[in-house]
C-alpha cells in the first residue's frame, strides 16, 4: 500500500510542473488587459496606466515568468492583482467553502445515485426502474443554474423555508451552514446523482448476471446478503472510479452554483480571476486545485487497493 | 443649510456655497437600530479606496472614509473634514483648517499629520495621482492646519481635489506606507466602521459611535453634509445574479439592492413591501470611433454613421427601456450641461446617411463594431447599431470579445476595429472636466493617428483647464462638445437609468452614485 501511495505521489510532481507551465502560457496568450479589468468600467486611461505600472504588468513577459517561477520555488505563489492578497491566502480562504459544499453534494449524490441505481437494477424493467431512470435522465438534463433558480423561487420566495443565497461557515453556525448550503448542494448533486444512478444500475446488472451471484443464490443466501456482500462489493470498483470523477466534477463544477447562490468558493474566485486576467491568481489557484484533484485521484487509487486485493498485489 | 466656509481672495466663482434656511432643523434619526443587508451586484476587489476606481469599492468604502473635500447632492465641491479653506490671492496656496475633534475608527485623534501622511500615500500609490501633478508640496504648520502649495495657479484644482472618483481619503498616519491595494483593514473617520470583510461574500459595517458629524450642515448632501448612522449594522452582500437579488428583496433577506433588472420591475411595482427607486443618468452609453483607420478616418463616413442612427432604438435595446435621450456628455440637471451640437444627435435619416456615404467614397469595406457580452447593454447597442448601419449599406460586422480584451484592443491605433462600445458612468457625474479628459490627448478615445489630437479640440480642452473664470471654462466645454459631436469623435447614445430598490420599512435611502447608508433608518 505504501509503495502505491509513494508511486502515485511521485507521479503528481510532473503533472503539477506541466500544469504550471500550461497555465502560465495559456493565461498570457489570452488577449485582454488586466489593468483595464481591475480599473473597472469608465476608468480613465491614466487610472489604467497607473494600475499597470503599480502591478508590474508593464514588465516583459519573460521577466514576469522568471519572477513567478523564482517565487514558486520558494513556496510563494504571488499576490492576486485583483484582490491585493497573497494567492495562497485567498485560495485557502475559499477552498474550505468549496470543499464543504462539495462534500455535502457528494453525500447527496451518493445516497440518491447509489440507492436509485441499485433499486432500478434489482427491479429491472418494472415501473420502478422506468421511473428511476426517467428521474435520472431529468437530473442529468436539467442545467444546475436553472434548477437553482427554480429552487430559489420555490423554497426561498414561495415557501420561505431556505435563504435565497449567502453562506454561513459550518464552524460559525452548523444550522446556518445547512440552511445556506442545502439548495446549492442539491442543485450540484442532482446532475451527478443521475449519472451515478445510471452507471450503478448498469454495473449492478452486469454483476448480477455473473456466475458467482447465481451460485450465491443457489446456495440459498438471503437476497439482501447477495446484493450487499457479493454484488455491490464487486460493483463498487467501477463505481469508485465514477465517484472519483464526480468529486472532480463537483469541485470544478461549483462555479455556476457559487455565483447563483453568492457563495464565496474557489469556483467563483477562479472565474473572476480568469475574467479579469488576474494572472497570479489563475496560475496559483489552478496549481492548488490541480494538487487537490491529484490527491482525490490518489485517494481513489488507494480505495481500489482496499476494495480489490489484486491491485494491492500488482502494486507490491 | 451651509454656512460659508470656502473663502478666497482669488477666484472661487466655480464653487457654490450652498446656504440653506437658517432655521432649518438638523437631521435626527427617527429610529435608531436595525441591521440592513444590501445586495451589491459586483464583487469587491479591495477596500483600499485610494487605489481603486471601481464603483464596487466606492459603494462600501465611501461609508467608511472621508476626505478634506467632497461633492454635494448637486455635485458642487464642499468641505468635509475641513472646517474652512482659504485660497491665497496669487492662487498658489490653499490653507485648510481641520474640523475638530475628529477621531478615527481606532480612537486616534485626527490631526494635520494624518492629512499629510494621506497625501503622501496618495502621491505614491493613489490611482489618480495626477490630481497632484501641479502641486509643489504640502505641509502642516500646526495640528489643525494643512497647506497645499501649487507650482502654478490651477483654476480647476478644487474641482479635482473634491472628486469622488478616487478620492484622497484621510487615513491614520501609521498606515501611510501600506502598499497599494493592501490596506485590508480600512480605518477612516466616516459614520460606519468595518466589522468584517469576507472576500466574495460580504462586507459588514457597524455604526461608529465616536463619529463627529459635520455641523456646518443640517442634512446629508452628496457624499458629505451632516451624516448620522441610524442603523446598527450594514452588510453589503455580493449578489451578482440579478434573479437572486430580486428574490432576496422579495423575501426580505435583503433590505436594499442595486440594479434591479428591468424585466422584474412590473412584478415588483405591485409589491407593497418594496419601494422602487430609479436613479436617472447612471451612465452614458457610447461608441468611440477609431479615426486612425479606414473607413472611420474619413469624416464624411463618420457623419454617415451618425446620420443613420436611431438612438431610441439603440437605447431601448440596450437598457430594456430604462433610458433617457441625452445630447452630449453632461445631463440636463448638471451645472455644466450644454446641448451644443444637438443638431448632430439622433438624426435617424437613412437618406442623408446614404448621401454622406456616397460623398465619403465608401466602397463596402468591413466596419468592425468592437463590443463585449460582459456588459449586455454594450453588446445590445452594438447589435442594433449594426442593423441600422447595414440598412444604409454599410458592411457592419460585430467583433465580440470579453471586456478586458475589448479595452486592450481599443487602446491600439490602426486596423482591427472601427467603433468601440463602452459606458461612461462616474466621470460624467463628476462634471465636464472629468468627462472630457477621455477625449483629450494623450490616449484620446477616438484614437487619432500617432496620438495627435485634433488641434481645435485640444485648444478647447486647454481652455477648459486654464481659463480663470467658470463662465470661460464652461464656454470652452461647450465648444469642445460641439467639435466632438460635429466631427463625430464620439457617438453618445443616451443615458441609462439604474433602478435600485428597498423594502418599504427602509426610509431615508435616496439613490445616488453609491448606496449612502448614513441618514437611513428602518422601521419595524
Amino acid at each position: 500500500m505504501g509503495a502505491i501511495l509513494l508511486r502515485r505521489l511521485a507521479s503528481a510532481v510532473p503533472i503539477l510542473a506541466i500544469v504550471s507551465i500550461l497555465t502560465f502560457g495559456m493565461i498570457h496568450l489570452i488577449p485582454g488587459d488586466p489593468a483595464a479589468a481591475i480599473a473597472g468600467l469608465s476608468a480613465t486611461p491614466e487610472q489604467i496606466a497607473n494600475i499597470r505600472r503599480d502591478l508590474g504588468l508593464d514588465q516583459p513577459l519573460m521577466s514576469q515568468l522568471i519572477h513567478w517561477y523564482g517565487n514558486l520555488f520558494q513556496g510563494d505563489l504571488g499576490r492576486s492583482l485583483l484582490l491585493g492578497q497573497p494567492v495562497v491566502e485567498a485560495t485557502m480562504q475559499r477552498l474550505p467553502v468549496t470543499v464543504a459544499l462539495s462534500a455535502y453534494a457528494l453525500v447527496i449524490t451518493l445516497v440518491i445515485g447509489l440507492v436509485t441505481g441499485i433499486v432500478a437494477a434489482l427491479r429491472q424493467n418494472t415501473w420502478i426502474d422506468q421511473v428511476a431512470m426517467i428521474l435520472a435522465m431529468i437530473g442529468i438534463s436539467l442545467p444546475n443554474f436553472y434548477l437553482g433558480l427554480l429552487m430559489i423561487i420555490l423554497f426561498a420566495v414561495q415557501l420561505r423555508w431556505l435563504p435565497t443565497g449567502g453562506y454561513v461557515a459550518f464552524t460559525d453556525d452548523p444550522l446556518g451552514w445547512l440552511a445556506t448550503s442545502t439548495m446549492p448542494a442539491i442543485s450540484l448533486a442532482l446532475l451527478l446523482a443521475g449519472l451515478l444512478a445510471r452507471i450503478t444500475r448498469s454495473t449492478m446488472l452486469e454483476v448480477l448476471r455473473q456466475d458467482y451471484i447465481r451460485t450465491a443464490r443457489a446456495k440459498g443466501l438471503p437476497s439482501r446478503k447477495v446484493v450487499v456482500k457479493h454484488a455491490l462489493a464487486n460493483a463498487m470498483i467501477p463505481i469508485t472510479t465514477v465517484i472519483g470523477i464526480i468529486v472532480s466534477l463537483l469541485i470544478s463544477g461549483s462555479v455556476v452554483t457559487e455565483t447563483l447562490f453568492s457563495i464565496p468558493g474557489i469556483g467563483q474566485l477562479l472565474t473572476q480571476a480568469v475574467l479579469n486576467r488576474d494572472y497570479p491568481m489563475v496560475q496559483g489557484g489552478l496549481l492548488i486545485t490541480t494538487a487537490l484533484l491529484v490527491l482525490v485521484n490518489i485517494a481513489v487509487d488507494v480505495c481500489y487497493a482496499l476494495l480489490d486485493p489484486r491491485v494491492r498485489y500488482d502494486g507490491a | 443649510m451651509r454656512r460659508g466656509f470656502l473663502t478666497s481672495a482669488g477666484v472661487l466663482a466655480g464653487l457654490i456655497l450652498a446656504v440653506g434656511p437658517a432655521n432649518a432643523e438638523r437631521f435626527k434619526c427617527p429610529h435608531t437600530g436595525g441591521n440592513l443587508v444590501f445586495g451589491q451586484e459586483a464583487n469587491i476587489n479591495t477596500l483600499d479606496q485610494m487605489t481603486s476606481a471601481t464603483i464596487s469599492t466606492r459603494n462600501i468604502a465611501m461609508n467608511i472614509y472621508e476626505s478634506l473635500m467632497t461633492r454635494d447632492e448637486n455635485n458642487h465641491p464642499i468641505l468635509e473634514l475641513a472646517d474652512s479653506m482659504t485660497e491665497s490671492p496669487d492662487h498658489l496656496t490653499y490653507t485648510f483648517k481641520l474640523r475638530k475633534p475628529i477621531h478615527f475608527h481606532n480612537g486616534k485623534l485626527m490631526t494635520s499629520a494624518d492629512v499629510v501622511a494621506s497625501f503622501d500615500r496618495y502621491a505614491k500609490v493613489g490611482n489618480q495621482r495626477s490630481i497632484l501633478n501641479n502641486v509643489k508640496d504640502w505641509d502642516a504648520p500646526d495640528a489643525d492646519t494643512f497647506v497645499i502649495h501649487m507650482k502654478s495657479p490651477q483654476p480647476t484644482f478644487i474641482e479635482a481635489l473634491s472628486s469622488f472618483s478616487v478620492p484622497i481619503v484621510i487615513i491614520p498616519s501609521e498606515l501611510k506606507d501600506t502598499p497599494a491595494q493592501q490596506l485590508t483593514n480600512p480605518i477612516g473617520t466616516g459614520p460606519f466602521q468595518l466589522v468584517e470583510s469576507v472576500p466574495g461574500s460580504h462586507v459588514k459595517l457597524k455604526r461608529y459611535e465616536g463619529y463627529s458629524p459635520n455641523t456646518s450642515f443640517n442634512e446629508r448632501t452628496g457624499f458629505g453634509g451632516y451624516k448620522q448612522a441610524c442603523l446598527d449594522t450594514v452588510t453589503f452582500r455580493i449578489v451578482t445574479e440579478p434573479g437572486a437579488r430580486v428574490a432576496g428583496l422579495r423575501t426580505g433577506e435583503l433590505q436594499g439592492v442595486e440594479d434591479l433588472p428591468a424585466k422584474s420591475l412590473p412584478d415588483l411595482k405591485g409589491d407593497k413591501n418594496i419601494k422602487i427607486l430609479p436613479l436617472k443618468n447612471w451612465w452614458i452609453q457610447i461608441a468611440s470611433p477609431n479615426t486612425s483607420t479606414a473607413p472611420t478616418d474619413n469624416l464624411m463616413f463618420r457623419k454617415a454613421v451618425q446620420a443613420a442612427l436611431d438612438m431610441d432604438e439603440i437605447m431601448d435595446a440596450a437598457s430594456d427601456g430604462n433610458y433617457t435621450l441625452n445630447v452630449g456628455f453632461q445631463y440636463p440637471n448638471q451645472p455644466d450641461y450644454t446641448d451644443a451640437g444637438k443638431e448632430t444627435y439622433n438624426i435617424k435619416d437613412p437618406a442623408l446617411a446614404k448621401k454622406y456615404l456616397a460623398q465619403s467614397g465608401y466602397a463596402g469595406e468591413p466596419v468592425v463594431l468592437l463590443t463585449n457580452k460582459d456588459y449586455p447593454p454594450m453588446y445590445n447597442s452594438a447589435l442594433v447599431m449594426q442593423q441600422q448601419l447595414q440598412a444604409v449599406g454599410i458592411n457592419a460586422q460585430m467583433k465580440v470579445v470579453d471586456w478586458p480584451t475589448s479595452v486592450q484592443l481599443s487602446q491600439k491605433e490602426g486596423p482591427g476595429w472601427n467603433f468601440f462600445f463602452t459606458g461612461w458612468g462616474t466621470q460624467p457625474a463628476l462634471g465636464a472636466l472629468a468627462t472630457m479628459q477621455f477625449l483629450a490627448s494623450p490616449n484620446a478615445t477616438y484614437r487619432p493617428k500617432d496620438d495627435k489630437g485634433d488641434p481645435d479640440l485640444e485648444a478647447a480642452w486647454k481652455d477648459m483647464n486654464t481659463l480663470p473664470t467658470a463662465e470661460g471654462r464652461h464656454e470652452a466645454f461647450a465648444r469642445m462638445q460641439k467639435i466632438v459631436l460635429e466631427r463625430v469623435y464620439a457617438l453618445p447614445f443616451g443615458s441609462f437609468t439604474k433602478v435600485q430598490g428597498v423594502r418599504a420599512n427602509v426610509d431615508g435611502f435616496v439613490p445616488y452614485r453609491i448606496p449612502r447608508m448614513s441618514n437611513v433608518w428602518m422601521t419595524n
